[in-house]
């Protein structure tokens, strides 16, 4: 696989997959990433709109081996329906972040203003803390949490990204 | 109908009539009904893995799947490596094993273990089935998924209330697998772009693999290799694709094939590979793997394959034997004098780099072994090799005209193979004679299934190549570890003729030459298992080899002090 520069094809796939909805569909692609030597570096699992089917989103490194046999082995897996590769497709990425911040007083204050600045939400608010979240490509949460560390940050949770192609593909 | 009725009427709809199995607690349903279905022949065997081998060694003897069952556990996790060994050749298997009651899965209860999850790696499929009504399905989709496109094993694993439980049974007139397409016909354009490429090469080369031989295509492959003038060799498991006699033939390639083929590889300035994965035995070190090929094409019916280990320029994922047959019209025979220069060449690389063997040290030498059986066998006698030297030597020092003459496990390089592999082999073709060919070391891995041949009369001919030693660990000790010989000796052995006595069987010993035709006479003549334990040259070596971590350039031969 060659990029349209020639430059060397980025080692981080982001791909997605429409999968049967059985169990143990998440034990044969983890599985088999393992077992060819690659890394998964963000894993989000959902339903789609159709019944019996989820769609997982990857970011897996592909390791030794060739990059596009990320796709290729995926695709091997019976229950895999469709795969695809969006590493070097025009692409929209998404990641959720919920933070918890013990933080209260003015500090408080300038903390929300940091959430404001990356169009962040506060969605808990308690006495000594208050829980805010942040959406976007994974380099902005990872900027807001650069942000709001001197705040307190005492809890994170991260969805991994969702993705989708911004291709319009006629049926 | 209970479960374990619905699980034999699908085999039978299926077309199944061989069944290599073990019963235990949790296929014991199963196992109740079997009596009642007498067009499913049962062969009980000693221990599951001589099962799994069974099994395989039918399916690539007369290219049906083969079917095996066990219980759960350590019945089910004594398939593995049966399973592994099937899974890396592509040999099309269906087993079926017992499993917990779906109340007690998880809870470690007698006798259950993971056997989805342990199978996973090792097969095309796998489904556990925890609903009766589930099972017609299954059972179709994985005969079909184990039969068709790159062909492989596939695992049903059924609790044991499931084989119990009732239910109308509903057979699918089809599958309906949405996420599993396979490949089958070529993409036009690169249909015409091989022809063109082929034809227009000064020094092409085809490599054959195992894909031509599943998908039946050695006819297309032979063809092609004649219009279009190209030299052709094959893999290990790519033997019988191409008749080794025949003038074009580069006979087996990799990292002990026949030195007139590393020559034509590592010179061919084109090499086209059919239904092959290009592994490391193959290439030896892939850096410096065909070093003038200036274009590589490559046909597989695996998508994955293409540019795993070599990027092919040309991609064709189709069935070997279509693709084959497309191409065939397309290729254009080129002028005698264009190809003449490169055939000349490989004449005489032929010439330069015979097979060669220490004839004359006065020890009994193993391709004295193989040439004298091939001698006397009909041209469609099949050989079934374990693993190690005697896999070599059994490959390379017989002229295999046609598939499925040549079994053995090239891809896992399972020992212990050979035996159960030969009797599965000789159930599936009773009218072909069959002959394990096998080193000491492996026999004995699964020894306890020469039972088996006893107790149904399965008329196989053992060839015991032994050498007192692990021969190809020692080589690799003596060759490439500085002669430091460790862990590989084997004198502590049984007697052979008396372990062929205690099972049932004859057994004889032959240690030199001119005892041969005798014995082989013997084996001949006498009808079931016959064990013949020849005492080779301990320092017998497979030549030509390329040394570990070298390039093909590098293959070593027979010293000429030793010729």
């Amino acid at each position: 696989m060659s990029t349209p520069d020639g430059a060397a094809p980025a080692r981080l796939r982001v791909l997605t997959a429409v999968v049967e909805d059985h169990p143990g569909v998440l034990t044969r692609v983890a599985g088999m990433i393992r077992r060819r030597g690659f890394n998964i570096q963000g894993l989000s699992v959902g339903p789609t709109d159709e019944s019996g089917r989820s769609r997982m989103t990857l970011t897996v490194d592909a390791g030794h081996a060739e990059v596009d046999q990320v796709q290729k082995q995926l695709d091997r897996l019976i229950e895999v329906i469709a795969v695809e590769d969006l590493t070097e497709t025009p692409k929209l990425s998404r990641e959720l972040a919920l933070v918890k911040l013990a933080v209260s007083g003015p500090r408080r204050d300038r903390a929300v203003a940091e959430v404001d600045r990356f169009g962040g939400r506060v969605v808990d608010v308690g006495a000594a803390h208050v829980i805010v979240e942040v959406s976007g490509e994974f380099d902005r949460v990872e900027s807001f949490l650069e942000a709001l560390r001197p705040y307190g940050m005492v809890d994170i949770a991260r969805s991994g990204p969702v993705a989708m192609s911004k291709e319009v593909r006629q049926p | 109908m209970t479960g374990a009725e619905i699980v034999l009427e699908a085999l039978e709809r299926e077309g199944v009539d061989v069944i290599f199995g073990y019963p235990g607690g949790a296929n014991l349903p199963i196992y109740q009904q079997l009596p009642r279905h007498p067009k499913l022949r049962h062969v009980l065997v000693r221990h599951e893995q001589g099962a799994a081998h069974m099994a395989d060694g039918y399916a690539r003897a007369c290219g049906r799947p083969g079917v095996v069952f066990a219980t759960s556990g350590p019945g089910a996790l004594n398939l593995v490596t049966g399973l592994c060994t099937a899974y890396m050749d592509s040999v099309p298997m269906v087993a079926i094993t017992g499993q917990q009651n779906t109340t007690l899965v998880g809870r470690d209860a007698f006798q259950e273990s993971d056997v989805i999850g342990c199978s996973m790696p090792v097969t095309k499929h796998n489904y556990m089935v925890t609903r009766v009504q589930d099972l017609p399905r299954v059972i179709k989709e994985a005969f079909h998924i184990a039969t068709t496109g790159r062909p492989g094993p596939v695992l049903i694993d059924v609790c044991k209330d499931v084989q119990q439980a009732s239910c109308e049974p509903v057979w699918p007139q089809r599958v309906d697998l949405p996420g599993y397409r396979p490949a089958f016909e070529p993409d036009l354009s690169r249909v015409e772009e091989a022809a063109a490429l082929l034809t227009e090469a000064e020094r092409p080369v085809m490599l054959a693999g195992h894909g031509v031989i599943l998908s039946g295509g050695e006819e297309e492959l032979t063809a092609l290799a004649e219009k279009s003038v190209t030299p052709t060799g094959t893999t290990l498991l790519g033997i019988g694709a191409f008749p080794v006699r025949h003038p074009l033939s580069l006979h087996m390639t990799g990292f002990m094939g026949t030195g007139w083929n590393l020559k034509a590889v590592q010179n061919a300035d084109l090499l086209m590979m059919v239904g092959m994965r290009v592994d490391d035995r193959v290439t030896a070190k892939l850096s410096e793997w065909a070093p003038n090929a200036k274009t590589f094409i490559h046909v597989d019916i695996d998508a994955s394959e293409m540019g795993k280990n070599v990027r092919p320029h040309l991609e064709i994922v189709a069935d070997a034997r279509t693709a084959l047959r497309r191409i065939l019209p397309h290729v254009r025979t080129p002028a005698p004098e264009r190809r003449r220069p490169w055939l000349t060449q490989i004449d005489r690389w032929r010439e330069e780099h015979p097979l060669k063997y220490a004839r004359s040290n006065g020890h009994l030498q193993p391709q004295d072994v193989m040439i004298e059986m091939y001698r006397r066998c009909e041209d469609d006698a099949i050989v079934v090799a374990d693993v190690g030297q005697n896999q070599i030597w059994a490959a390379l020092w017989w002229n295999y005209t046609r598939p499925g003459l040549f079994i053995n496990s090239g891809g896992a390089g399972t020992m212990g193979f050979a035996l159960p592999a030969a009797i599965g082999a000789r159930i599936a073709r009773p009218d072909r004679a069959v002959w394990c060919v096998a080193g000491e070391g492996g026999f004995v891995m699964t020894a306890q299934e020469l039972s088996v041949a006893v107790k149904n009369r399965v008329d196989v001919k053992i060839v015991l190549l032994n050498n007192f030693s692990l021969g190809m660990v020692r080589q690799f000790q003596d060759d490439f570890y500085g002669g430091v010989r460790s862990e590989v000796d084997l004198t502590e052995m049984p007697d052979f003729v008396k372990l062929a006595d205690a099972y049932g069987l004859p057994g004889l010993r032959v240690e030199s030459a001119d005892q041969m035709g005798e014995a082989f006479d013997f084996a001949e003549r006498t009808p079931g298992p016959v064990l013949i334990d020849f005492r080779i040259d301990p320092d017998a070596n497979v030549y030509p080899i390329v040394p570990l971590g070298k390039g093909l350039n590098d293959f070593t031969e027979l010293p000429d002090e030793y010729a």
